[in-house]
């Protein structure tokens, strides 16, 4: 009787401890179609590698607009959670009100921080003021994803490596009966499609502070969009109902991020679907935006170890096996070396659509941050403005970019 | 002995005072106050700027958007829903057998959550895999091609991208408005006319109103001009309040070209969306100042003494 009692209260004190062991960190990231799937392949091993670390997800974000500025209000409100995924360009605003905390010190305690394969190329597009304030988690580019049974209904047979080419392409497809030949991904995040032309001729979209939308490249993005719009006569559809008709194989040629693949290609109707890269303005892009996002640390916990066990999650996700499946799962790059070489040797020979954005990782350049507190305002200027272009609303480009001139520098610091 | 019970009612009505000042008076005031500065979320500090944020407002091609869009949702959502709405209740009032069937199917919409069922009205505008396109697709080749412009166009080209054209996009956002809120109405309706004396139609029908459409102008439409009023400003501030739809449709942007950038979205996208407190601010103090017109307007026909009972 005794010892069975004294065995209870042994379990008991057990299980107290195992509860108390137990930290439990909250974790929220964007665009649940897209990772969904890879956040829950990963758990089973984290949480065999982890027992005692327990992740609570918080309600995705819309888009990584939505998650920037959720975070700003929540660290307003004083309800952050540990760790964040943000999207890359958005990352610059949470170092500067200081909501981001570096991982320099944290690394700093790492023996063998390189050698896990995070690299100064990946890490430098999370790097402010010196420090490391992001781990890459997924990077992506703008590719071509071709319906080729569409296409060649159409008459085309190879695919476009100039947006003229392309053009051309929704010529002969319309006058062999293609209703809809084209999707062209402008609406992606609002901007990064206008970063991607204007990458595309060597031109940042800012620059010592001030926003180039008053330059010649800038007016040349906005008319080859304009030809792209009006030549292909592009119905103005909304981003998920564009992939959704892709999936269904009724769009020809959708240009778009290559982060969708895994989406797009779970969702696929009855078709040969191939990816190719990014056309360019009259020659091979010089440049393309890196989109994609990085986790943060944004933990205002004083616990050492609920800061630890962010570090954990976030070094887990994004290195070794977690980070490749981001690549299984999602059409995104996986910005690990060690992941990249060793995991997914093979992976993409298996695999060629999601080779084509590894092929273009040469041309990998910052997704630009506006400055100042209003980023995101300037990125809605900035879709208002092509959405015009789109909907046929604004004619004149020059007229249409001097507007745009004039509202963003209304949004800028010391305007 | 009277200040004593001047205090008891002092004392008495402090709490609804209390909260009403809490959650309703100094909100607005906050508001109101900020619509002078830009504040933005998560700054320490922020600048007084005058009426640069109604200036703006008033200048800039976007809030003249925002003005059109939400006038036109609701002059025209408004007289169709009070209108859709009377009529249902007055068929429904005539109605012997299936009255209450008819009443639940007609007051299901509003039960619903618009936003669920703006994703279950997303999927059917879809432009090429929608079950509204692909309807219409079914006319294609019979005699509606000929005799209908629209149905030609369509078939030969392709049918409208409902939610990314301009031309519609606003026209879809008020029917959905009308589909959801006129079972509402009805309901208010289907009240009133409880309310409405049946010796007032007898009495008129031995005055010589023999057709039902005398009876209607002459005994139910007055008798109804209490509920008419209130109906109508409800409808009203519910239609400037319009915001689910636009928001699932067009999370970002406000519809094609602005054109369904109504009042609400435009707070959510300013001073939610982006922080710019100062100009969410600013919108918010407009769209008060209208329901506070219409308040008025209200209570100035009520006074008027529509009231006949």
């Amino acid at each position: 009787m005794k010892t069975t009692v004294s065995a209870m209260v042994l379990s008991a004190i057990a299980t107290v401890a195992a509860a108390e062991d137990k930290v439990t960190i909250e974790f929220a990231y964007p665009y649940s179609h897209l990772f969904d799937v890879t956040y829950e392949a990963m758990m089973p091993a984290f949480k065999e590698a982890h027992p005692n670390i327990e992740v609570k997800f918080r309600s995705t974000y819309e888009s990584y607009e939505d998650g920037t500025n959720t975070i700003l209000r929540e660290a307003v409100s004083g309800n952050l959670p540990d760790v964040t995924m943000q999207g890359l360009n958005r990352q610059q605003i949470l170092v500067e009100k200081g909501i981001a905390q570096s991982l320099a010190p944290f690394i700093a305690k790492e023996a063998d921080f390189a050698t896990e394969g995070y690299h100064d190329a990946m890490l430098s597009l999370s790097t402010f003021g010196g420090d490391v304030h992001g781990l890459p988690f997924s990077v992506s580019l703008p590719v071509g994803y071709y319906n080729m049974d569409v296409l060649r209904a159409g008459g085309i047979e190879e695919l476009p490596t100039t947006w003229d080419e392309v053009i051309a392409a929704c010529e002969t497809m319309k006058a062999n009966g293609v209703q809809n030949p084209i999707f062209w991904g402008w609406n992606i995040t609002g901007n990064w499609f206008m970063q991607a032309l204007m990458w595309s001729q060597d031109q940042a979209i800012v620059e010592n502070a001030a926003v180039t939308l008053d330059s010649p490249e800038a007016l040349n993005a906005l008319n080859q969009m304009q030809e792209i719009f009006t030549k292909c006569e592009m119905q103005n559809l909304e981003w998920k109902a564009a992939l959704a008709s892709f999936s269904a194989g009724d769009i020809g040629m959708m240009f778009w991020s290559t982060s969708a693949l895994g989406a797009v290609e779970r969702s696929q109707g009855e078709f040969e679907l191939v990816t190719g890269p990014f056309p360019g303005m009259g020659e091979k892009p010089k440049g393309l935006p890196a989109g994609g996002n990085a986790a943060m640390l944004t933990s205002t916990s004083d616990d050492p170890r609920v800061q630890e066990a962010a570090w954990t999650w976030l070094k887990f996700i994004t290195s070794g096996e977690g980070a490749a499946e981001v690549a299984k799962t999602t059409g995104y790059m996986p910005p690990n070396k060690a992941a990249n070489e060793v995991i997914l040797a093979d992976f993409y020979d298996q695999n060629p659509n999601k080779q084509t954005a590894v092929d273009q990782l040469p041309l990998l350049r910052d997704w630009l941050a506006y400055p100042g507190d209003n980023g995101l305002a300037i990125t809605q200027v900035i879709y208002d403005g092509i959405e015009r272009i789109v909907t046929g609303d604004a004619t004149d480009m020059q007229e249409l970019q001097e507007e745009l001139v004039e509202e963003v520098n209304d949004l800028l610091p010391n305007s | 002995m009277e200040r004593r019970q001047r205090r008891a009612a002092w004392a008495l009505t402090l709490p609804a005072v209390v909260l009403m000042g809490v959650i309703l008076l100094l909100p607005v005031t906050v508001a109101a106050v900020l619509s002078f500065t830009d504040f933005s979320l998560g700054n320490d500090s922020f600048n007084w700027v005058g009426f640069k944020n109604y200036d703006r407002l008033f200048t800039r091609s976007t809030y003249a958007k925002m003005f059109v869009a939400t006038f036109t949702y609701v002059v025209t959502v408004v007289p169709i829903s009070v209108g859709l709405g009377l009529g249902a209740a007055l068929l429904i009032q005539s109605l012997g057998r299936f009255r209450e069937l008819y009443k639940t199917i007609y007051f299901l919409p509003v039960m619903a959550t618009l936003l669920a069922m703006s994703i279950a009205w997303e999927f059917m505008l879809h432009p090429s895999i929608g079950m509204i396109n692909r309807t219409l697709e079914l006319g294609c080749g019979t005699v509606l091609e000929q005799v209908w412009p629209f149905m030609a166009n369509g078939c030969a080209k392709t049918f409208p991208v409902w939610l990314g054209d301009k031309r519609y996009a606003i026209w879809v956002i008020c029917f959905i408005g009308i589909w959801q809120g006129f079972g509402f109405n009805m309901v208010l309706y289907l009240a009133g006319l409880t309310g409405v004396h049946r010796e007032l139609y007898h009495a008129a029908e031995m005055d010589g109103a023999k057709s039902g459409w005398e009876r209607f102008r002459l005994v139910t439409w007055p008798a109804l001009g209490p509920t008419t009023v209130f109906v109508v400003t409800i409808s009203c501030i519910r239609a400037f309040q319009v915001f689910d739809t636009v928001e699932a449709f067009w999370p970002q942007g406000g519809g094609p070209n602005k054109s369904t950038y109504v009042m609400m979205f435009a707070i959510f996208e300013k001073g939610v969306q982006q922080n710019l407190i100062g100009a969410g601010a600013s919108i918010t103090v407009m769209f008060l100042v209208f329901v506070m017109i219409l308040t008025l307007i209200q209570r100035w026909l009520v006074e008027r003494k529509v009231h006949y009972g």
